[in-house]
């Protein structure tokens, strides 16, 4: 028995003392206890208590305010610890909806590890700080956003015509009124949302007449109707957080939309990415990316080299510069489109998902540049990726003076089936007619404006010897089309849609005069392989060409 | 006024006040503190809690060796989950994903919560492996013997109910884990569809549907599955466990206490000086009072008297072992969280998805024969287990370890076997497959029958006859028996929970495993 | 009881059953009838009527763009749909090993829990798999359908579009 009570006794002592150190451990040794308890020598110190916002509809309870002290509504900020700065004033009050929303993380945890979310089995880790305005993606969505061309000139107008002598812009510019106090004008970084008078220009001349010496009269002058388009354009945008609107520019100038879809609407060919900045990094592949593995560093290295990231994907490498990669992964990060009730979400959410409102602009720069340009380049001059067939140049001046615009937009809206050009018209998350013929005429003022010649042919004029254009066809063509059209180098001939839209004048004429600065000759004239092609030669290679076309 | 005389009413009154503390204690405490042997015997017999003991012990069942006090951990264990799961049932809510941040609450905002909640994963861990390791003393003690067969069964039943109460509860989570952990456990449930479907006869009796539909109260696991197993592991098999386990330890008592040899009482050397010798004046009398019972009282007049109070001396064993659990068991919640993956979801798989560690056993199993690995071996092991006490009715042996013919010879034989063959069995499936990568065309019956499973288990028991007649006698073979299966179960359960990775494919190492 | 002792009895040969008893017994098995009745009515509570999982049968329009030999998951179902020349048919995605969902792959499909692998047409190729994935109804045409996973259809079945 003595062994028994020995047992006993040790055994007693021993969950004694782990009783005293679990108790130690979590009323003394927490993080938060610590970090709340330093800021006690400043005036007045904090109540150290777990503190956190609950938002019940949002099943929301975000502790992260525990450490965050100077975040949580009511409280005091602390100067000097860094921890228990304020919040940055970013148009939302934390106490409205919590903090997880836009910063993601693991908000119920207390410690800092956990509640930052960078560990194994928390799907949705903490927006890396440089990233933090992606969280705006969880709820919002930048409507007609423009390209990045677009965005930039309007910050060069705002300069050179130095509106932030008086307007505050994007956390720049703006000076304060003498005397009665107030900004001498308002700030201009919301009234994307807000919106602003239309008669903003005709109101500024006449305060300009009105006005004595001062801002008025030194920095405001003329701006000509086409600057002040552009300037309409940029004010547009303005909704807060610009570095995620310069980065949807850029989105919307590379042509990423021709392969993937977001929000609805874009090509096929790649995933969907509408909600690809809330993937778990915990399921992908991080074999092939240095750093951390975070979801920023995978979609960055993903720029850099798609099919390294991804064994087996199709994507090219663009050749980005590391500045564009920032950008696209910033705004990748944003493209969240989290799961709040309806009654939370913003009026351009609502716009985008309800409405169908266009998160791009819809002039046809932006269009191409969203759509177009990565395939066909972001000059119309065509692209050459590796293991792919050439995509054409359809900026090309000789192929825009034999194509109509009523062939374009047949090509645009019915695609080519089969091959990589969808049909924008037809397709679900396409294009919309107007939209359509904004791309047609970007498309020709790219090749420089040239317009074919009015033909007065009907669509089907040639009367050619068919066997005699199949000879010549497997001569001269097929090494380039496929012996029986269906494509190699040079675009598909077999195709339905392009021989149901293309007139013979169109076929007999690209034969005759080829495209500058591609392989495709000017057959009527001879080459160092071959003599030149006589009318009735080209005719009977339209009219083999024609004997595809289905129902002949 | 005449002054008050000293025995009126008011007098009364006021010395019954008086006397309330020394009153109130004589009225709660009947029979005095527990001095000498008569009043420890009071103190319990005459508790409500404590009379479920014996009032007296054998010195024999207090020693270390004898049991390792492994019943009392299972049992300390049990209490303690009990007491723990009450905590917990404070804050957690049965509710798909709502039960997820219900836990995360605890780990985090509840005071004492994390700590709390890994006690009642550890304690619950802690009580699985006593229970086996109670049955492997009792097996290896022959404490099934006559007339202890029943308390054998009522064992049996304990460790269904604690795997059970175990597998209920790991549910609750809602994590990835549970989520998958469950859906194949209810469909390892299913099992038996592997055979009606290959005798065509589903759509008329169909028990594995069935089973699997009243076990998650739909065809998926989801808030149906949560609140049934919620209502299992918290009230229901509680209660069972209580009930068998009342019987059990009644059953202890009735049957004369635990096993001891028959010479026990001369091997243990003579009683301490202070045991007052308590059956040699009426050496025919048992202390028995009104019930009439069938089976032998601790000690009834033969030999030197080895029996001891069980106040204080079985308490303070039971107390001490108590007290190590709960000291283990605070340890582990110390250094170990209990896991807690992501919030259950039923669109991404688990890869691979683990059935809790005590049933990976039978998980490598049911990857070859979902029916074999699920019903028919359980079922066999179950059935050979409870068979154990009404084929060996042997004697030699009892009450001591590796007791009967062959001994620890034969087990340490046993053990080189079971290893050994499982590991045989094992390897050459891993390494060359099974039936169908041989024959594609092979019917599913014959690899029902046919399966590592069935193979180890005829191997066993192979070996098993062949020991009843070598050493002529039932008990070596059931000692082969036990000790193979036991060594099988340890094996494959090692296998499934190292070795096993994405697809159930065989990997030496985690860090082989491919990324998806 | 009686009053005057009758003719000699033994154990084996007990006095016929008095009326009055037959009150007892009566009463007695009418409780027990009743006990019983009500446990075998409780025993049918644990199966629900209705499974609280959505209904098996539901339409499905398949995508314009759908190749041949790619299968179509319709979210949060478990089956693939595949149209080819000859028509539209449904392959349960539920494994007959142990009813882990499988998943499409190049090949057919892969079962992510033991490994087992079918071809595009069900059939097993390896692993522990006893049967053939399950081929299910599929009724419609012109691009919309009605899918019933409840019943099964012999394998090949196709429905034309």
């Amino acid at each position: 028995m003595k062994a028994n009570k020995l047992l006993l006794l040790l055994s007693s002592l021993g969950v004694l003392a782990l009783l005293v150190g679990a108790m130690v451990q979590e009323n003394f040794l927490k993080e938060w206890r610590r970090l709340q308890g330093a800021a006690r020598p400043e005036a007045g110190g904090i109540d150290v208590r777990l503190r956190q916002i609950v938002v019940p509809a949002l099943h929301v309870a975000d502790r992260c305010v525990s450490c965050h002290v100077g975040m949580a509504p009511g409280e005091q900020a602390v100067a000097a610890i860094p921890a228990l700065a304020p919040h940055p004033s970013v148009g939302h009050d934390p106490a409205t909806f919590g903090c997880t929303v836009c910063h993601a993380g693991q908000g119920r945890a207390t410690d800092k590890a956990d509640a930052h979310g960078t560990l194994p089995f928390w799907p949705q880790p903490m927006l890396p700080k440089p990233f933090s305005y992606a969280g705006c993606g969880s709820c919002h969505t930048h409507l007609r956003v423009p390209n990045l061309a677009q965005v930039r000139l309007g910050r060069t107008l705002v300069e050179r015509y130095d509106c932030l002598a008086c307007h505050r812009l994007d956390g720049r510019g703006g000076t304060l009124r003498p005397g009665d106090g107030g900004m001498e004008g308002p700030d201009l970084s919301r009234v994307g949302a807000t919106g602003y008078r239309a008669d903003w220009y005709q109101d500024h001349l006449l305060r300009r007449v009105k006005a004595p010496a001062g801002p008025w009269r030194a920095s405001f002058g003329g701006i000509s109707k086409s600057d002040r388009e552009a300037l309409d354009v940029l004010l547009s945008s303005r909704v807060g957080a610009p570095g995620l609107v310069e980065a949807k520019a850029l989105f919307h100038s590379l042509g990423c939309r021709g392969c993937h879809k977001v929000g609805g609407v874009g090509g096929d060919d790649g995933p969907d990415l509408t909600r690809v900045g809330e993937r778990d990094p915990g399921r992908l592949d991080f074999t092939h990316v240095p750093g951390d593995a975070t979801l920023a560093d995978w979609l960055a290295e993903h720029f850099r080299a798609p099919a390294t990231v991804v064994p087996g994907s199709k994507m090219p490498i663009l050749g980005l510069d590391e500045e564009q990669i920032r950008l696209l992964t910033f705004y990748t990060l944003s493209l969240r489109r989290s799961d709040v009730p309806e009654a939370f979400w913003p009026k351009d959410r609502i716009q985008a998902e309800r409405f169908g409102e266009r998160e791009f602009a819809t002039d046809g720069a932006t269009l191409y540049g969203s759509f177009c340009a990565a395939c066909h380049g972001t000059s119309g001059q065509g692209m050459r990726y590796p293991g792919m067939p050439p995509f054409p140049a359809i900026g090309n001046p000789d192929f825009l003076a034999v194509a109509s615009d009523a062939f374009i937009a047949a090509t645009v809206r019915g695609g080519r089936p089969g091959r990589r050009m969808p049909a924008w018209g037809k397709k679900d998350g396409g294009l919309r007619p107007d939209e359509i013929a904004q791309v047609v005429s970007r498309v020709r003022r790219l090749g420089g404006g040239a317009t074919p010649v009015e033909d007065r042919k009907p669509p089907r004029w040639v009367q050619g010897d068919s066997k005699e254009g199949a000879r010549l066809f497997t001569a001269y063509c097929a090494s380039c089309h496929g012996p029986k059209g269906e494509g190699k180098e040079g675009p598909a001939l077999n195709n339905q849609v392009l021989l149901v839209n293309a007139t013979d004048t169109y076929l007999a004429e690209t034969i005759r005069r080829g495209r500058r600065g591609t392989e495709m000759e000017g057959f009527a004239n001879p080459s160092t392989v071959r003599p030149a092609l006589a009318g009735t030669e080209i005719e009977s290679i339209v009219a083999h060409v024609r004997t595809w076309e289905a129902g002949k | 006024m005449s002054p008050t005389p000293l025995d009126s009413a008011l007098h009364r009154f006021l010395r019954n006040l008086r006397e309330i503390p020394e009153h109130f204690r004589a009225s709660a405490v009947r029979g005095g503190l527990p001095s000498t042997d008569r009043t420890r015997s009071t103190f319990v017999f005459g508790n409500v809690f404590l009379h479920l003991h014996a009032v007296r012990a054998h010195r024999w069942s207090l020693r270390w060796s004898t049991t390792w006090g492994l019943g009392v951990t299972a049992i300390a264990a049990f209490l303690i989950t009990l007491v723990t799961g009450v905590l917990l049932m404070l804050y957690y809510k049965p509710y798909p994903d709502v039960a997820y941040l219900s836990i995360k609450d605890i780990h985090f905002v509840v005071p004492t919560g994390r700590f709390i909640r890994n006690i009642h994963r550890w304690a619950a861990n802690v009580m699985v492996v006593a229970v086996l390791l109670h049955m492997a003393r009792t097996f290896y003690t022959a404490a099934y013997r006559a007339p202890r067969e029943f308390n054998w069964l009522i064992g049996m039943a304990l460790l269904v109910t604690t795997l059970g109460l175990s597998f209920t509860g790991y549910l609750l989570p809602w994590d990835q884990l549970a989520y998958w952990a469950i859906t194949i456990g209810a469909n390892i449930a299913a099992a038996p569809r592997e055979v009606t479907d290959a005798l065509g006869m589903t759509e008329f009796f169909d028990p594995g549907g069935l089973q699997k539909l009243l076990l998650l109260g739909s065809d998926q696991v989801g808030e149906e599955a949560l609140i049934r197993f919620y209502l299992l592991h918290v009230m229901v098999l509680p209660l069972v466990l209580a009930g068998l386990a009342a019987v059990h330890f009644w059953r202890i008592r009735k049957d004369g206490g635990l096993v001891r040899p028959a010479d026990a009482d001369r091997r243990l050397g003579p009683p301490p000086p202070d045991t007052y010798p308590v059956f040699t004046e009426a050496p025919a009398k048992t202390y028995h009072l009104a019930a009439i019972v069938r089976g032998r009282t601790p000690a009834v007049g033969d030999g030197p008297e080895q029996t001891v109070p069980s106040m204080p001396h079985l308490f303070y064993a039971e107390a001490g072992v108590f007290m190590l659990t709960t000291l283990v068991c605070l340890a582990l919640a110390l250094v170990a969280d209990a896991p807690l993956k992501e919030l259950a979801n039923s669109a991404v798989p688990e890869n691979p998805a683990k059935a809790p560690w005590y049933f990976l056993g039978l998980q490598e199993l049911v990857s070859y024969s979902a029916f074999m690995g699920g019903i028919g071996i359980p079922t066999i092991v179950m059935l050979s287990l409870g068979l154990i006490p009404y084929l060996d009715r042997e004697e030699k042996g009892t009450g001591e370890w590796f007791g009967g013919p062959g001994g620890w010879p034969l087990t340490l034989q046993a053990i080189v076997v079971g290893f050994g063959a499982a590991l045989l069995v094992e390897a050459v499936v891993i390494r060359f497959g099974w039936l169908r990568e041989w024959f594609p065309a092979i019917p599913q019956l014959v690899i029902t029958a046919v399966n590592p499973g069935t193979l180890l288990t005829a191997i066993y028991g192979g070996y098993s006859i062949w020991l009843v007649r070598r050493y002529d006698s039932t008990r070596a073979g059931a000692l082969g028996l036990f000790t193979c299966f036991l060594c099988g179960f340890i094996l494959l359960t090692v296998i499934g929970t190292y070795f096993r990775g994405p697809n159930w494919t065989f990997y030496w190492s985690p860090a082989d495993w491919p990324v998806h | 009881m009686t009053v005057s002792p009758g003719p000699a009895r033994s154990r084996l040969d007990p006095e016929p059953l008095p009326r009055r008893d037959f009150l007892g017994l009566a009463s007695l098995g009418a409780a027990l009838s009743a006990l019983l009745f009500a446990t075998l009515g409780m025993l049918r509570l644990p199966k629900a009527a209705v499974l609280s999982s959505p209904s098996k049968k539901f339409r499905v329009s398949l995508p314009d763009t759908l190749g041949e030999g790619v299968a179509y998951v319709p979210p949060g179902r478990s089956v693939a749909l595949f149209r080819d020349g000859k028509g539209v048919h449904a392959v349960s995605t539920i494994c007959t090993h142990l009813g882990c969902i499988v998943k499409p792959t190049a090949e057919g499909f892969e079962c992510p829990c033991h490994g087992s692998r079918f071809a595009p047409d069900g059939s097993v190729v390896k692993g522990p798999a006893p049967r053939a994935l399950a081929w299910v109804k599929v009724g419609g045409s012109g691009g919309n359908y009605v899918v019933d996973e409840d019943v099964r259809v012999p394998s090949g079945t196709k429905v034309t579009t």
